[in-house]
């Protein structure tokens, strides 16, 4: 156990272990600190849509941070809601809002933000990706590494090598599900599912009948020497919760 | 260059490297001065012998301007834009460029002879405005220079210092 310390968020004492992120803290004790690219899904955050910025005191001086990677290392106080905070929020909520006015998310967070009088930005149209990389980071963290950003400053995107479909995408959706503003389409019927260009055929469960996913990222899940499962995990689960009661029948 | 020598010159300066990523930009600079840029077997090569994926060497390959993933011309020609050649007239050589070669910076001409770039500073503000050629340097152009300049270069006068 490491070493424990006590800090104050917005007036209220929190306890914490060092080292542990502001907004880990903060959330633990009910102190809503507004986010986009932060997914618990990873250890390491993006940092990168500036949101949840906040306020902290450290031995009398003061300073803004982004609370999802500053780690406490010492007692402090920590301001979610100082004029600067909210301030400075509402300008990276309208840099945002401009940048990817498709997003409803950011539409929604912006509104009860109240941020106007930026009107002189320009806003991309039909944009909902605000370059966080956090479908990048998922999809490199299954191993799969099928997209990434490409090209630089305004023209900056996040897609497949040369804009084709991936021979490594295996249409598992984990892009678009960790998505903070929905960017990432994907088009799905009965049976295939489009995503980066490339369609995927579905595979349901040989038994109830609900969807598992693409062969393909049901194939990756289990390796390449894998056998891939014909049922789903519900199922497996009820199987071998079966086999277990005709195992302990007779005891 | 057949596919067959590509392949094997691609290997050639991939293997020079050890097996590691932080060699990435290093052997994708390498495949860009051996082939003017770099070829998409260049890219899957290297992404399996350094065990990273594809896409990861493809955004650092759209990242860097020294990087190009479509085949340059045989002549690069650069025209400063820095402020003082800027200043001085740097649009209208390419303008005249334009005029001459029939594209615009940041293109190559269809034969593949000439690939025209505009860049920031190449730091000879003394000398501006210049044009950047193959390594040459020309200075304190004027407009009516170009045709000739150019017309050196496509007629092979001019040895460039790449090949």
């Amino acid at each position: 156990m490491s070493e424990m310390l006590t800090i104050t968020i917005d007036g209220k004492e929190c306890t914490c272990e060092k080292g542990e992120y502001i907004y880990d803290v903060a959330r633990r004790n009910n102190i809503p600190i507004p986010v986009l690219c932060r997914s618990d899904a990873f250890a390491d955050h993006r940092a990168c849509c500036r949101i949840c910025i906040v306020e902290v005191e450290e031995r009398g001086r003061r300073k803004v941070v982004t609370s999802c990677v500053y780690p406490v290392s010492q007692e402090c106080a920590v301001y979610t809601k100082s004029e600067k905070i909210l301030e400075e929020r509402a300008v990276i909520f309208a840099l945002l809002a401009h940048r990817a006015p498709d997003a409803k998310r950011i539409a929604e967070m912006n509104a009860s933000m109240g941020s106007d009088g930026f009107d002189r930005l320009v806003t991309i149209d039909n944009e909902k990706c605000i370059l966080c990389g956090l479908c990048v980071q998922a999809c490199d963290s299954l191993g799969t590494g099928a997209i990434s950003t490409v090209l630089r400053g305004t023209e900056k995107k996040v897609d497949t090598p040369y804009d084709r479909p991936s021979e490594f995408c295996v249409g598992c959706l984990s892009c678009a599900n960790v998505c903070p503003t929905g960017a990432i389409e994907y088009a799905q019927t009965d049976t295939t599912r489009t995503i980066w260009n490339r369609e995927f055929d579905l595979v349901f469960c040989e038994k109830c009948g609900n969807l598992m996913g693409t062969p393909e990222s049901i194939q990756h899940a289990v390796g390449a020497q894998g056998e891939a499962p014909r049922v789903c995990d519900e199922c497996r689960k009820r199987e071998l919760a079966d086999e277990m009661m005709q195992t302990y029948r007779y005891v | 260059m057949t596919d067959q020598e590509q392949a094997s010159k691609i290997s050639e300066i991939i293997e020079a490297y050890p097996a590691d990523q932080r060699f990435a930009l290093a052997a994708m600079q390498d495949m860009q001065h051996a082939f003017n840029y770099i070829p998409e077997e260049g890219l899957s090569a290297l992404a399996a012998y350094l065990g990273c994926a594809e896409a990861q060497l493809y955004s650092m390959a759209t990242f860097y301007k020294a990087l190009s993933l479509t085949p340059k011309g045989d002549h690069i020609v650069k025209i400063c834009n820095g402020t003082a050649c800027h200043l001085r007239g740097a649009m209208n050589l390419a303008t005249e460029l334009k005029r001459n070669l029939g594209i615009d910076p940041g293109e190559t001409t269809e034969d593949g002879t000439f690939s025209v770039e505009l860049v920031n500073c190449l730091g000879s503000c003394a000398l501006a405005p210049v044009m950047l050629v193959d390594g040459t340097y020309h200075n304190k152009l004027r407009v009516d220079q170009i045709p000739g300049i150019i017309e050196s270069y496509a007629n092979g006068e001019v040895v460039s210092a790449h090949d």
